[in-house]
């Protein structure tokens, strides 16, 4: 209260200083006026009596002084006095000084660089005009499992035309785009937006303009580019605007460079043509929508907004399709889905977990320094020095010692930055923004003074209320060291080895999802398999022609040495497909139905190149032309779904409604279910139709599967070989398979490796924190052992005591651990894959490694102890 | 830890700044000073002027409060007055005193003879 009321006091002075000064003022001027009076009374002259006021006052100036001194800066002085004294202490016990701020830097530099993702990442608003307004919108179909579906431009028309709360709404999408230069053709990163996706995001080109909607109406060739592609084509020369790049086979004009790192969430592109959002007809369903909100207009309410416009929507159509719904999803949100969000927030907290461990660690190291210190305690409580005086000495020296950790973490986080933004996943978001801001460095900065408390408090608490009038007594006679500060350090090491729990199950678990997601059957084997996109010629515009290439190119690379086999489909890795009806031929009848389903033209030969097993039936084969039956092959999840307990092989289908008059495909084949979505993610029902009877996309993968433990080194020869066949067809992405699957764990790769590097550090620091206790408390009871050595005591029960000691402590910190692992475990489960939260074997082989390791720390000094020799033992205090 | 001059000199003078207001009552700053005078039979020859700072300090810890009020003859002073802090303050230094009092006393008279 005192101090509370003090603190408060001299805030208020600092704030009135000036006023305080008048005050002073005034109350001297009374002072020597009634001074003067009074011994005007006793008979002096007024001069007289006025210069004996004075001498009995003193120097007015320096009472002025004084007092104010005692209002600002004695605190100052106070302080730099502490920490004065603190840098002396500390230089005079160097490793200790060197161990606990080695402890605190690892600490804080950890904290510091994983805050600086938190920061870049979740934390630091995107770039954009206030984006706490925007969101994306989409189509979604709960009884489809359809989630972030995209959008038709015609319905978006609809749902912009009906919305209050909404400003406005952009569209955009990819668009395949090959570049005819002087050198061949290529496959460049397109993308088409609605021309107010700019202003309604608020960027504006750094060079030139955008394009106005006449423009975007008119259909005029108009391209805004990227600032990568600006520098790497243009040198970045003004020159730019107003040239002409060729793609797809038009002729387009750049009228705007766009910023630097500019995207739209995750979305990127090079060049940006527009598309007029005006439709008459509905339209695929492929653009993505953002919206901004009006200020003040919140999600929820236009989430309401969108459930009713869609409900509207909903009502002329069919019975089966009055599902649809439309989704309002924050951006922030989407750009860092909450997946990603939960596990670095997970991670923020395992580091901050290390963080302290760490700060436990050097407590429980500067109170044993603390119990060696009482004599010098005692010896200042004698000199007058309270109690709280002694505590707040100690507190500085602490946080003395954290800053000086901070420093030294601060520069280990700088080069942890440069290892994240390395090493980090390539598709977690704003990654590479990853920097040491001022956020990152007050936070720094935080975390510093806050260890410095945390070490400083527990020898503080100990040095208040230990009775500090007995002299030296205590560190000689005692049996043992100060109880209170014993115990203190006791719950310290069981909470460390409790959090180092925490971490190590976390990990465990992650190190277990990624083992089940390695060893996933994806369907296919990807060893050994080279991918390579090929893109036709615009002159390609008869599908025959296409086929025939594709046909020819594979021929081609076949006959390449070090192939086995090569395969052609449109795209391997798919994400969420669109429903779409299907007519079904079934035992019980003709039926259609909508659905989400993939469909590809493939070439006869790629299920055998991926190594995809034949579950029924056959594979295409050359005999699969134009003039025969339509077939299909379909997957395991198709034939469950559409023909549960019936063969398929046989059956016909049709894509379309029934009066739709499209085709029937045979169902030739069933092939095993290929996870498509990634390894975590469970296959869809899929169609495959060969190449040579449908009309094939004009971007193709090959697939090769060659007899090389290195596929990569035969990607000259295989692109030559494509080009033989026809040089204006661009080849890109060339890539092991290996390596793209790769992508899709790159997230958690970073989570999984990240959390065992914190749980192992955490697993080391709570070992040295256990082993220093034990060891301090052999050493501060080697009088007492060396009694019951005398009395009898063998060196098998001594050392046993010891051990058990330990034991006692990790049991504890056992069972803590594990009530808070399997309740964090709850919070993370979504982070896993094929294990629960309160995977048992985690959580035994836990339990073992961490007692393991604490006897292990324990076994030294509890050696040392059976040493002991009474003798010795006895006399060192006698 | 260098014992700081001005706590021991700010907490003998305190304590009597806080004696005399308990004594007397609320006062202003040049009465408290006559009284610390009279009271020590004029042989504390301190300047007046040491008083304002241990004022402030006391009123700082909350064990006195102070308000602007007019003098005997008329002037705008401050006017100073015990708080119940700086009551039971006084009763705790009081015992202290005394106890280290005797303990100075009795070590003196050890000094003068020793064993």
């Amino acid at each position: 209260m005192t101090r509370l009321r003090a603190v408060l006091f001299r805030l208020r002075a600092l704030f009135r200083s000036r006023q305080m000064d008048r005050e002073i003022d005034e109350e001297i001027t009374s002072h020597l006026a009634e001074a003067t009076e009074e011994y005007v009374q006793q008979g002096l002259s007024p001069d007289e009596a006025r210069r004996a006021a004075q001498r009995r006052f003193g120097g007015v100036t320096q009472t002025k002084e004084v007092y104010r001194e005692v209002w600002s800066i004695r605190w100052l002085e106070d302080l730099a006095l502490d920490v004065r004294h603190a840098l002396r202490t500390l230089r005079k016990s160097p490793a200790f000084t060197t161990a606990a701020a080695a402890t605190l830097a690892t600490a804080i530099g950890t904290n510091t660089a994983m805050f600086s993702v938190l920061n870049a990442v979740l934390l630091r608003p995107l770039p954009y005009r206030s984006p706490e307004q925007l969101a994306m919108l989409w189509t979604e179909d709960p009884t489809q499992n359809l989630r972030e579906g995209r959008s038709a431009l015609w319905d978006v028309e609809q749902w912009r035309s009906h919305s209050q709360s909404v400003a406005d709404m952009a569209t955009f999408d990819s668009v395949s785009t090959v570049l005819t230069g002087a050198d061949g053709a290529e496959q460049i990163a397109g993308a088409s937006v609605s021309p107010n996706l700019l202003p309604l995001l608020g960027v504006r080109p750094v060079l030139g303009r955008s394009f106005s909607a006449e423009e975007a109406e008119q259909r005029q060739q108009l391209v805004l580019i990227s600032h990568r592609f600006w520098q790497a084509r243009f040198g970045g020369s003004h020159d730019a605007i107003g040239a002409t790049l060729v793609l797809n086979g038009f002729p387009s004009r750049i009228v705007g460079i766009l910023p630097a790192d500019f995207q739209i969430a995750n979305f990127d592109a090079d060049v940006w043509g527009s598309h007029t959002t005006r439709r008459s007809v509905r339209g695929p369903q492929t653009w993505f929508v953002i919206a901004r909100l009006h200020p003040g207009a919140t999600f929820e309410q236009a989430q309401v907004e969108m459930s009713a416009v869609a409900r509207r929507l909903n009502d002329p159509l069919p019975a089966a399709e009055r599902n649809r719904g439309i989704s309002v999803v924050p951006l922030s949100l989407y750009v860092v889905g909450p997946q990603s969000r939960l596990a670095l927030w997970l991670l923020g907290g395992a580091v901050f977990f290390v963080f302290l461990i760490a700060a436990a660690n050097v407590a429980g190291l500067s109170l044993a320094r603390g119990t060696a210190r009482t004599r010098e305690m005692a010896v200042r409580a004698a000199l007058g020095a309270s109690a709280g005086r002694i505590a707040r000495q100690l507190l500085t020296e602490s946080v003395v010692l954290a800053i000086a950790g901070g420093l030294m973490g601060t520069l280990l986080a700088l080069g942890g930055i440069r290892l994240i933004r390395a090493f980090g996943p390539g598709n977690l978001p704003r990654l590479n923004d990853v920097s040491l801001d001022l956020r990152v460095l007050g936070w720094a900065l935080a975390v510093s003074l806050l260890a410095g408390i945390l070490v400083g408090l527990a020898p503080a608490i100990t040095a208040m209320r230990r009775d500090l009038r007995p002299s030296g007594e205590e560190s000689g006679r005692s049996v043992s060291g100060g109880t209170s500060s014993r115990r203190i350090r006791r719950g310290l090491v069981v909470a460390e080895f409790a959090l180092a729990i925490v971490l190590l199950v976390g990990a465990g678990l992650l190190v277990r999802s990624w083992w089940y997601v390695n060893n996933i059957d994806l369907g296919f084997t990807p060893e050994r398999v080279l991918v390579m996109g090929v893109s036709t010629p615009t002159t390609f515009n008869d599908p025959a022609q296409r086929a025939r290439l594709y046909h020819r190119v594979l021929e081609q690379i076949q006959a390449v040495p070090g192939v086995e086999s090569a395969g052609i489909t449109g795209d391997l890795f798919v994400s969420n497909p669109r429903e779409r009806v299907l007519t079904i031929d079934r035992d019980d009848g003709t039926v259609s139905e909508r659905l989400p389903f993939a469909r590809d033209e493939v070439s006869p030969d790629l299920f055998r190149t991926l190594g995809t097993p034949l579950l029924r039936g056959r594979f295409f084969t050359i005999g699969d032309q134009p003039g025969t039956p339509p077939v299909a092959i379909i997957n395991d999840a198709m034939a469950r779904r559409s023909w549960p307990g019936q063969d398929p092989v046989g059956r016909r289908f049709m894509l379309g409604p029934r009066d739709s008059g499209g085709p029937w495909y045979a169902v030739v084949g069933v092939v095993a279910d290929m996870r498509r979505q990634g390894p975590e993610r469970e296959a869809l029902p899929q169609i495959f139709v060969p190449l040579a009877q449908n009309p094939p996309p004009r971007n193709v993968d090959l697939f090769i599967r060659t007899s090389s433990e290195d596929p990569l080194a035969m990607a000259v020869a295989l692109r030559a070989a494509a080009r033989r066949i026809e040089k204006n067809a661009p080849i890109y992405g060339v890539a092991p398979l290996e390596q793209e699957l790769g992508t899709y764990l790159t997230q958690r790769r970073f989570q999984t490796s990240l959390l065992t590097g914190f749980s192992v550090v955490a697993l080391l620091m709570a070992a040295v924190g256990i082993y220093a206790l034990i060891q301090y408390s052999v050493a501060t009871r080697t009088r007492e052992l060396g009694l019951r050595m005398a009395i009898g005591a063998q060196r098998g029960d001594i050392f046993r005591m010891m051990i058990g000691e330990g034991l006692t402590l990790s049991l504890a910190s056992v069972a803590l651990g594990l009530v808070g692992a399997w309740w964090l475990g709850r919070a993370g489960s979504s982070l896993l894959f094929g294990v629960t939260a309160s995977d048992p074997l985690t959580f035994a082989t836990v339990s073992l490694l961490l007692t393991a390791v604490a006897m292990a720390a324990c076994y030294f000094p509890a050696r040392r102890a059976t040493t002991i020799d009474p003798i010795v033992a006895l006399r060192l205090t006698s | 830890m260098t014992p700081d001059k001005r706590d021991v000199l700010y907490g003998t003078l305190g304590l009597m700044v806080i004696k005399t207001l308990e004594a007397l009552g609320p006062l202003h700053g040049y009465r408290i000073a006559r009284r610390i005078e009279q009271i020590s039979g004029n042989q504390l020859s301190l300047n007046q002027g040491t008083l304002y700072p241990a004022l402030l300090k006391l009123e700082e810890m909350g064990w006195i409060s102070s308000k602007w009020g007019t003098s005997e003859s008329g002037r705008r002073v401050r006017i100073y007055a015990l708080t119940r802090a700086g009551r039971k303050q006084l009763q705790n230094e009081e015992a202290q005193w005394q106890r280290a009092a005797s303990i100075v006393e009795r070590f003196l008279k050890i000094s003068q003879n020793p064993a």
